[in-house]
């Protein structure tokens, strides 16, 4: 009686070790994601002049605090549309989330803005695949809210961007340019702040569904639940954490590296990213906003002359988005199987998390003895 | 295994699209109105041309206001959800 009474404890405790140890991870991934994400917000806003690194950073921070209270409609397709919740464990979300925030760390250390919210969908499905094959996955789900708006979401951006763009042009035509180039640095202010408050509302949404998922999984939430007040606000700060501690050297790439921009430009590819952002969160579509917000940014240099967008470097950030899915998938998996070798306890989750830890340390340590930023070819 | 067609929400989809390009075009086409009017604004008022200035300047306010409506509506169609 005490032998199983002292069992059915150790199972409780592990499994609450478990869900600890995803909820601090979940947290730890939000916060990559908006240190990973604050170049696509803040770029355009830096590099026509219309902001401050400093004053751009902290309030898109702000924003992507506040945007993250604004819908639960992508939480809840994380949570319930793209794996089923029903044989998912503590432990398959864990892995997916070290396979999201290693792929991120990789993208981020070599300076490509690869997508947060892909990296994390394809760790989650490649960890449940790992565990239960590939009848945990709902295709539904994964291809109709995720792949395919994944596609056309940034070719919107990029179409809107530049047919904005051009109608700008022709409304303005031949007027002064310093003041049509002050009018659009003003604009920036106001596009620039519904572009940080869109990345927040859907980034932080994804985070918000994979706590849920494994509160869900964990028994604490029943099945098809919304994220409790607590998991909102602690995805909020931490993604506003994350922006506010900022990826500079992503910034140079999406900055200046696609395309040398204009105010007019740089106002027109925040505000199509913001719109594709919003109607897609509205309708609880997980996107890419790094993919988003790069269309826009295309789409804005692609209208004015072709050559002015260094296609290179964006052949280089669209391999980088094709990769992002299979790899996470890969980490994802690769780390369910390292975890179940220790079992299906807290062992295996906690042996990773140092290994992690120990990683990222390492990489930072290594990152910081380089200096100076790794250079994306242009070729 | 259901088709494509039944998987990909399409309606929504489609709403997606073009809420998101009337918007993000839209606001720009009426930003940009207002740019011109205050940029026609500062050469009537130098041509000495007050009536068409201030036609210019109203054209700029209505534009902007414009803007500022179009976004608040947006942020509250988005918490309305």
């Amino acid at each position: 009686m005490n032998a199983r009474r002292l069992g059915y404890l150790f199972r409780a405790v592990s499994s609450d070790v478990i869900l600890v140890i995803v909820i601090g991870a979940a947290l730890a991934f939000d916060f990559t994601n908006g240190f990973h994400d604050t170049a696509n917000v803040v770029a355009t806003s830096i590099s026509t002049g219309a902001a401050r690194p400093q004053v751009a950073i902290a309030a898109a921070s702000l924003l992507n605090f506040a945007g993250a209270f604004i819908s639960i409609s992508v939480a809840a397709t994380v949570a319930n549309d793209v794996v089923d919740a029903a044989v998912i464990t503590p432990t398959i979300v864990f892995a997916g989330l070290i396979g999201a925030i290693s792929w991120n760390l990789v993208t981020w250390y070599f300076g490509l803005p690869s997508s947060s919210s892909h990296a994390l969908i394809g760790g989650v499905v490649g960890s449940a695949v790992a565990a239960s094959g590939f009848q945990v996955v709902l295709a539904e789900g994964l291809i109709g809210k995720v792949l395919i708006p994944a596609i056309i979401a940034p070719l919107l951006a990029f179409v809107a961007a530049g047919a904005s763009i051009g109608l700008a042009y022709r409304v303005i035509g031949k007027q002064r340019p310093g003041i049509v180039s002050r009018g659009f640095k003003y604009g920036q202010v106001l596009s620039g702040g519904m572009l940080a408050l869109a990345h927040g509302t859907n980034d932080a949404q994804k985070t918000m569904g994979v706590i849920t998922l494994a509160l869900i999984a964990n028994g604490s939430l029943g099945a098809g639940s919304n994220p409790p007040i607590w998991v909102i606000a602690s995805s909020a700060a931490a993604i506003a954490l994350g922006t506010y501690s900022g990826g500079w050297r992503i910034i140079k790439t999406t900055g200046t590296k696609i395309i040398k921009m204009d105010a007019a430009q740089g106002f027109t590819s925040q505000g199509a990213g913001a719109a594709v952002i919003l109607a897609s969160t509205h309708f609880g579509f997980p996107l890419s906003t790094t993919h988003v917000i790069n269309g826009g940014v295309m789409g804005a240099g692609a209208a004015k002359r072709l050559s002015a967008v260094r296609w290179g470097v964006a052949g280089n950030i669209v391999t980088a988005w094709v990769l992002t899915l299979p790899a996470a998938a890969a980490i994802g998996a690769a780390t369910y199987g390292v975890t179940s070798i220790f079992g299906s306890g807290a062992v295996g989750p906690v042996v990773v998390t140092v290994a992690a830890l120990g990683g990222i340390g390492a990489a930072f340590v290594r990152r910081a003895q380089r200096g100076a930023p790794v250079p994306v070819q242009s070729g | 295994m259901p088709g494509l067609a039944e998987i990909v929400e399409t309606k929504e989809l489609v709403q997606t699209v073009v809420f998101a390009f009337i918007a993000g075009v839209g606001v720009t086409a009426i930003f940009s109105v207002a740019i011109w009017g205050v940029a026609r604004f500062v050469d009537l008022s130098q041509e000495d041309r007050p009536v068409a200035a201030t036609a210019a300047a109203a054209i700029a306010t209505l534009s902007l206001l414009v803007v500022m409506a179009a976004v608040v509506i947006g942020v509250i169609v988005m918490t309305s959800k």
